[in-house]
């Protein structure tokens, strides 16, 4: 195993947790401040992918279109988890939590049967920018470009959800109501403000994962279902609530299952859940605190 | 107010009670089975028609109409159906064999793209003695080891298809041999029929390592990077559905095709090749069973036509399992002259039928259909992505010896 094949496998890790980054990062934040297990978020992240597609293929499948895709995507989703928390979770938010994960899973079925109605059953594909497209050499090695963007996308989201949650007063509230929320409202806080408007970021985040992810693989109705359980596994190994626990863990499960596959590839698949049940005995709580 | 509301809700409550009591005595009264000989064929179909696995049920029904409309056109066997989705769960899939058969009273079953459900299903079929045509499920179990006198099927299955992806790479020089796939029955199935006939047919091959990727794999590049850091001969790979494009893709982004020769089965099908656009990997070696412009004969010219007619799209393989399934279904009630289970599946077994593919027997020890299969490479003809070389490997090569699924059987 020479240097150069590590050095690529390692970006390459990289790259992935980067995208699991994202889609985390959403749900552990609705978690946080919402206190609900948003099964939907996988759903959000398909349907984030579906309207990349037509996006980019209102385009012609052009630069352009992928560009625009990139920024239309997320703001659909957005909007659309802004209906679905103003129109059905806010009256549930004192109910069990079983309610709760009824209502956001059947959020997922319904989700379902709407992209086969509204896209049909076949495959669809999004084509990488020409200017992403191959890939560079390193040190021997080859790493295709779009990995290296999404290296680049990844950090740019966590800098921003940093300077929101840490520098706005808007950031500074959602972390306050995270942490209690009957003291945000003794002050005359509106927290319902601050609910729809988490749920919306969050679902923002689920759309730009889908819509990042839309160009590298096959845009089909399942990938939901295959991204939340990396998604749940990354969030409560990383501490129920806390982004940069998610953004830690994302990398160990990234990385980690990137060297799996290169040293062991015949069991590879089951790498995530071994780092996830080595992470959990070590830690139980996660990572990081839960909440911040 | 708010009394006259609640008596305005029990009146409304009180009338469609009634309205369904009525519906429901009428619906009964037109429902009494007419028990004349020319009473149609109940088929069951019980498929995938939700979530990733949609496209191939989709295909399958359409191809089924289209035979029970030939059929309803000639004036011939009468052929009705209801569907039922399992969403790719083999629990649902039984659940709702059982709902058909004993509430619907079906007379077949037919469907399930999910092999476990095909398996699940098979058993129910063998216990209730209700046949099932099998033209979604690949598994070589289902009329392999599992086999028996109520199941049939009309696609091919992972052992033929491993047979035929070993007759192709027989004909290379390849000697180191990667095998990978996606970790269900499927990809194990295919991968274990193909390396067991490559090493019967070419003894000096050998494995480097196997890769597992999870069903619904987004990204590639890691399992493509270790492997081509290891430089393998050939890669053999398994995998199908929605993660067959994402692979291709995946191939094409890595540049994996131009260093290592990769083999993958369906690689020029259209519903693989259509989803890449001009993004497809040239070169990829594959083998398919059905294209709609090969072979190129006017019975399959015909079929896509008449298809594409009916539900303006070319025809992919399982249109054509499904439209088998109705033929050999609707050719064996003509030919038993009665709507009798027993007799019926007496007329299947060692049916010959004029497809689009050629002539198709249904093979009465393991109620298997054999079609020949083509074998090519992913090539750019006039600027759009197709196959290339393709070449045909008759069924004859292509099956397993019936010697093969009797030892298996008496396992």
């Amino acid at each position: 195993m020479d240097f150069a094949t590590l050095a690529s496998q390692f970006f390459i890790g990289l790259s992935r947790g980067m995208i699991f980054f994202i889609v985390s990062a959403g749900l552990t934040l609705i978690f946080g401040v919402l206190r609900i297990t948003n099964f939907a978020h996988g759903a959000l992240y398909m349907v984030g992918a579906f309207i990349a597609y037509s996006v980019s293929t209102l385009f012609g499948q052009g630069p352009y279109g992928f560009w625009l895709a990139l920024l239309v995507a997320p703001i659909a989703v957005m909007f659309i988890s802004l209906v679905i928390e103003r129109g059905l979770l806010r009256f549930i938010y004192n109910r069990d939590h079983l309610i709760q994960m009824l209502l956001t899973y059947s959020l997922v079925l319904i989700a379902g049967d709407l992209v086969k109605i509204i896209w049909g059953t076949e495959y669809k594909s999004m084509h990488i920018p020409e200017a992403l497209r191959g890939s560079f050499n390193l040190w021997g090695a080859s790493l295709p470009w779009y990995n290296a963007f999404l290296l680049v996308v990844g950090p740019v989201v966590a800098l921003g959800l940093w300077f929101f949650l840490s520098q706005t007063n808007l950031g500074k509230i959602c972390r306050a109501t995270a942490t209690d929320r009957e003291m945000v409202d003794v002050l005359g806080i509106n927290s319902t403000k601050v609910f729809a408007m988490v749920f919306a970021l969050g679902g923002w985040l689920a759309g730009l994962g889908g819509a990042l992810i839309a160009p590298t693989t096959t845009i089909s109705m399942g990938m939901d279902a295959s991204i939340i359980i990396y998604a749940f596994l990354i969030v409560v190994v990383g501490g129920l609530g806390n982004i940069w626990g998610a953004l830690i863990s994302s990398i160990i499960m990234g990385v980690g299952e990137a060297f799996g596959i290169l040293f062991i590839p015949g069991v590879a698949i089951i790498i995530p859940y071994i780092i996830a049940g080595v992470l959990l005995i070590l830690r139980p709580s996660g990572l990081l605190k839960s909440a911040w | 107010m708010v009394r006259m509301v609640g008596k305005k809700k029990s009146l409304i409550r009180l009338g469609s009670m009634l309205l369904i009591t009525a519906l429901m005595s009428s619906g009964c009264g037109s429902n009494s089975p007419a028990k004349t000989e020319d009473k149609p064929v109940k088929v069951g179909i019980i498929d995938t028609y939700t979530g990733g696995a949609a496209v191939y049920a989709s295909d399958s029904l359409d191809g089924f109409k289209l035979a029970v409309k030939e059929f309803a056109d000639k004036g011939g066997p009468k052929i009705e159906f209801v569907t039922r989705d399992d969403e790719f769960k083999p629990d649902k899939s039984t659940s709702w064999a059982k709902e058909l058969v004993m509430r619907e009273q079906v007379d077949f079953l037919a469907g399930t793209t999910n092999s476990a459900g095909s398996l699940a299903v098979s058993q129910y079929a063998k216990e209730s003695k209700v046949p099932f045509i099998v033209w979604g499920g690949m598994s070589e179990k289902i009329t392999g080891e599992a086999g028996h006198r109520y199941v049939f099927s009309t696609l091919p299955n992972t052992a033929i298809i491993g047979k035929a992806g070993a007759a192709q790479l027989s004909k290379s020089s390849y000697k180191k041999v990667w095998l990978a796939g996606s970790d269900y029955e499927y990809g194990h199935s295919l991968i274990n029929n193909l390396w067991s006939n490559l090493t019967t047919l070419k003894p000096d091959v050998q494995k480097m390592d196997e890769s597992w990727w999870r069903v619904g794999e987004t990204d590639f590049t890691p399992y493509i990077n270790a492997i081509r850091s290891a430089k393998p001969d050939v890669l053999v790979v398994g995998t199908g559905g929605a993660d067959m494009v994402a692979f291709m893709k995946a191939v094409k982004a890595t540049g994996l095709n131009k260093e290592i020769p990769v083999w993958a089965h369906t690689s020029y099908d259209p519903s693989t090749l259509r989803p890449l656009g001009d993004q497809a990997p040239e070169g990829v070696m594959g083998t398919n069973p059905y294209l709609y412009n090969y072979p190129d004969t006017p019975e399959n010219k015909a079929f896509a036509e008449a298809f594409k007619k009916e539900y303006n799209r070319e025809p992919a393989a399982f249109a054509l399992y499904g439209y088998m399934g109705g033929k050999f279904l609707g050719e064996a009630i003509a030919k038993a002259g009665s709507t009798d289970k027993e007799k019926i599946i007496d007329a299947m077994e060692g049916l010959t039928i004029d497809t689009p593919v050629g002539k198709a027997t249904l093979r009465k020890e393991d109620h298997q259909v054999a079609i020949p299969m083509s074998y090519g490479v992913v090539a750019k003809v006039n600027g759009v992505f197709t196959g290339g070389d393709l070449h045909t490997l008759n069924s004859e090569e292509i099956m397993p010896s019936v010697d093969q699924i009797l030892k298996a059987r008496s396992k």
